[in-house]
């Protein structure tokens, strides 16, 4: 008999795989639990369980169909009621502490001679942006992160992914979208890179392309700003704080509803397809490291964010000098583009003013707030708007902002398109100008539909 | 500027649009005739691969095309000596063979792919591969069958060729030449034509079922897995095939997870088998092993999902997930 041939060998072998079944995987894998659990079992006991009932307590509690969905939203609350509250002072501090050494800058350099413009363009221009995003951006910073890394630290997070299931899975999208929104609370372009948990092609897109309606931390400042401002004067003083911490989270249900009706839409329209496998893990709870906690988020979070910031502040703060104080027919360019912008931003319940601010915050949305503030101060008349008082003055009595310009903004600013980062992430996860262009333009529709309807029926 | 000029100017853009036209359409021609050229030699090797030839009247039924496109075809198949005609009827040449079988491994990966890991709807899968299968060089496909794992059978039940063109022989028998009452194995599902394979998936049937026929007349044939009847009309349930039922299928005191009550352990038996791919993978490496214990622990404010305590950890699972792990209830001991 001839030896067999290397080829009748890989034939034969071929046909032998042929009568090999799934079953085969699955004998692999059985062995190998098998072995770990032997191993297991050798190398360690177990001594009664306390721990783990207590875990089981606890997750029947915050899963309760009863109380889950509720403590989830007082926790929500509780976080943003701590920022809000535990921000102002800081802040205030922040600003005043800034702006005297704007003052004494400027006038240092008045002293030695140097020419107007050199001086606005640094001090008011320049210095001025970076003052502002850090002392607006910084303290609620400083709070929200470490306390967010507190909740993901114990091992919330997937509860709350877990919870939040049946909602996604009606809208045709995966359970684990509740986990990136929470990223996108930090920042849109975070949560766009943390879909890749979602192992569906068609659910990660769409998770990325509605990620954005999650406000980030670079849009909280001007929700709280005017929450604070709008909604706190609503109710008496002492619940003023708790009243803006509810509207924040008000804006963050609307948020929500907006995600989970855009998932809808999409999974019914360009994106069509059922909810697929979901597996998720629950980890059991731990005791947060308060190092690694003030790590992740003091450096990892806080620090990056604020940098990012500030790399994109400073030269914006240039362009809203440049566009504050070049006057053309005794106007300034940037109240010559408001003013262009007006029809289309009192269309929406807005204002000029705001519409380009937003052009301006493109790269950046925490600097939103301080291009809203300058442009308003027209060329350079700003001495000093250190306290919430002073801005509140400015909004209403001067610009005639009402309640209405209120509302609009805070969802214009929650549905708006993402910001350059953002989009750019989204490129890179995607490598797909069409969808880039979807999760750009879909929101900044959106965004104008939603607050023209509401100007309208207002 | 001189209307010479412009006339001129004129003139070249017209021509550089009808030259990039042409371009385009022929181009588009090409690869048109080359995916008729291989939907062809599929079909033809399809029918061999049964004992059956084919001729010019099932190529033109099949590919929809005129006599005349389907002469020029042929011919064209001939001088690249990929067939030859015996009488009216035609023969595959082993290079005919060898392509085609490029082809179907190319479409039955790609089938094989779209089920598992794109998770693309069952009776979609097949048109997406029809699409793709012209596009997939012997290398890609060698490189896709690696990262599935070398699958052996497409998502109906198909073989898979080999590289080297081997295909097992095909398995099963049409449903309606099976015994009355003899347990059968679902290993093949045709998916062609498309409407009575999505009557096939609308009603439930998947490879893998253990089945049994309960009545074979004329009008109806009628089947069961034990849990749920299937009433088919016979063209439709010709495209079964069945095989002879492996060991004992004694899967009759097997539960699903998913109509546990919260709280009742049970011990994991397997995977459903219609769970393939990525979700069978995710299942087993988080332990969803026979012989596990598993015990539903949380169940939301919809019931849906629940947690599932299994070697002691905690895993959320959909219900259309806990539906694919086949359990065994275990009696309350203490």
């Amino acid at each position: 008999m001839a030896s067999p041939t290397a080829a009748d060998v890989l034939h034969r072998a071929a046909e032998l795989r042929g009568t090999l079944t799934a079953q085969f995987r699955d004998e692999t894998v059985k062995s190998i639990y098998a072995e770990a659990e032997r191993v297991a079992r050798r190398a360690s006991h177990q001594t009664g369980s306390a721990r783990y009932d207590f875990d089981q307590r606890i997750d029947r509690l915050v899963t309760s169909p009863i109380f889950g969905l509720p403590i989830m939203a007082l926790m929500l609350a509780t976080v943003f009621w701590l920022t809000v509250a535990g921000a102002n002072v800081p802040s205030a501090m922040l600003a005043n502490f800034f702006f005297w050494i704007e003052g004494h800058g400027a006038a240092l350099f008045d002293s030695f001679g140097a020419p107007w413009w050199v001086t606005g363009f640094l001090w008011h221009g320049v210095y001025r942006g970076l003052a502002w995003v850090i002392s607006v951006m910084l303290p609620p910073m400083a709070i929200f992160f470490p306390l967010f890394t507190i909740l993901e630290d114990l091992g919330y997070l997937p509860r709350v992914a877990f919870n939040l299931d049946f909602l996604f899975r009606r809208a045709g999208a995966h359970g684990k979208q509740a986990l990136t929104m929470a990223m996108g609370f930090g920042c849109n372009a975070a949560g766009v890179i943390a879909t890749r948990v979602i192992d569906s092609p068609r659910e990660r897109l769409v998770a990325i392309l509605t990620n954005n309606f999650v406000p980030c931390n670079g849009r909280f400042p001007t929700l709280i700003m005017i929450a604070t401002i709008f909604v706190g004067p609503l109710v008496p003083a002492a619940v003023a704080s708790l009243a803006a911490a509810g509207a924040v989270v008000g804006v963050v249900i609307i948020g929500v509803i907006f995600t989970l009706a855009v998932s809808w839409g999409l999974s019914r329209t360009v994106l069509k397809g059922e909810a697929s496998a979901f597996t998720l893990e629950l980890p059991p709870y731990r005791r947060p490291g308060v190092m690694r906690i003030l790590y992740t988020s003091l450096i990892d979070r806080t620090l990056f964010v604020l940098w990012r910031a500030i790399l994109t502040a400073a030269p914006a703060g240039a362009v809203i000098w440049i566009l504050a104080n070049i006057n053309i027919a005794d106007i300034s360019i940037a109240r010559h583009i408001a003013n262009g912008l007006n029809p289309l931003g009192h269309a929406i319940g807005l204002d000029g003013v705001v519409l380009l601010a937003y052009i301006i915050a493109i790269p950046a949305n925490e600097i939103v707030v301080p291009t809203l503030l300058m442009v308003y101060m027209g060329t350079g008349m700003m001495t000093d708007v250190t306290s919430i008082e002073d801005v509140t003055n400015l909004l209403i009595n001067q610009e005639g902002w009402t309640l209405l310009t209120a509302v609009n903004l805070m969802l214009f600013s929650l549905l708006h398109n993402p910001c350059a980062t953002t989009i750019i992430t989204i490129y890179k996860e995607t490598l797909s100008i069409k969808w880039t262009t979807i999760g750009t333009l879909l929101p900044l529709g959106l965004a104008f539909l939603v607050t023209f309807i509401v100007a309208s029926l207002w | 500027m001189p209307p010479a000029l412009l006339m001129s100017l004129g003139g070249l853009a017209l021509a550089l649009v009808l030259y990039f036209a042409f371009g385009w359409n022929l181009r588009r021609r090409t690869d048109q005739t080359r995916h008729r050229l291989e939907d062809a030699l599929k079909h033809l090797f399809d029918l061999e691969y049964r004992g059956r030839r084919g001729s010019l009247a099932s190529l033109t039924g099949v590919l929809r095309v005129a006599d005349r496109v389907a002469l020029d075809l042929v011919s064209r198949m001939q001088t690249q000596s990929l067939l030859v005609t015996r009488g009216s009827e035609f023969d595959l040449t082993s290079e005919g063979k060898r392509l085609a079988l490029q082809v179907i491994r190319a479409h039955r990966l790609l089938e094989r792919y779209f089920a598992d890991e794109a998770r693309l709807p069952l009776p979609k899968v097949h048109a997406a591969a029809e699409r793709g299968e012209h596009h997939l060089s012997p290398d890609a496909a060698d490189r896709l069958s690696a990262s599935l794992g070398h699958p052996v059978v497409d998502p109906h039940g198909d073989p898979i060729p080999t590289r080297d063109g081997f295909v097992p022989p095909a398995a099963g028998t049409p449903a309606t030449a099976w015994p009355l009452e003899q347990l059968a194995r679902v290993v093949h599902l045709e998916d062609e034509p498309p409407i009575s394979y999505a009557q096939l998936v609308a009603a439930g049937v998947a490879v893998g079922q253990t089945m049994r026929i309960i009545a074979s007349t004329p009008e109806r044939l009628v089947m069961t897995d034990g849990e749920n009847e299937f009433r088919l009309a016979p063209a439709v349930a010709a495209n079964i095939f069945l095989a002879a039922a492996p060991r004992d299928s004694g899967q009759r005191s097997a539960a699903r997870l998913a109509d546990l009550a919260t709280g009742q352990a049970a011990q994991v038996l397997g995977l459903d088998e219609a769970c393939q791919g990525y979700s069978r993978r995710r299942l087993m490496d988080l332990g969803f092993t026979e012989g596990a214990t598993i015990r539903p622990a949380l169940s939301t404010f919809a019931g849906d999902p629940r947690a599932y305590e299994i070697r002691g950890t905690l895993v959320a699972l959909r219900r259309d997930q806990a539906s694919q792990v086949l359990v065994l209830p275990q009696e309350q001991v203490s």
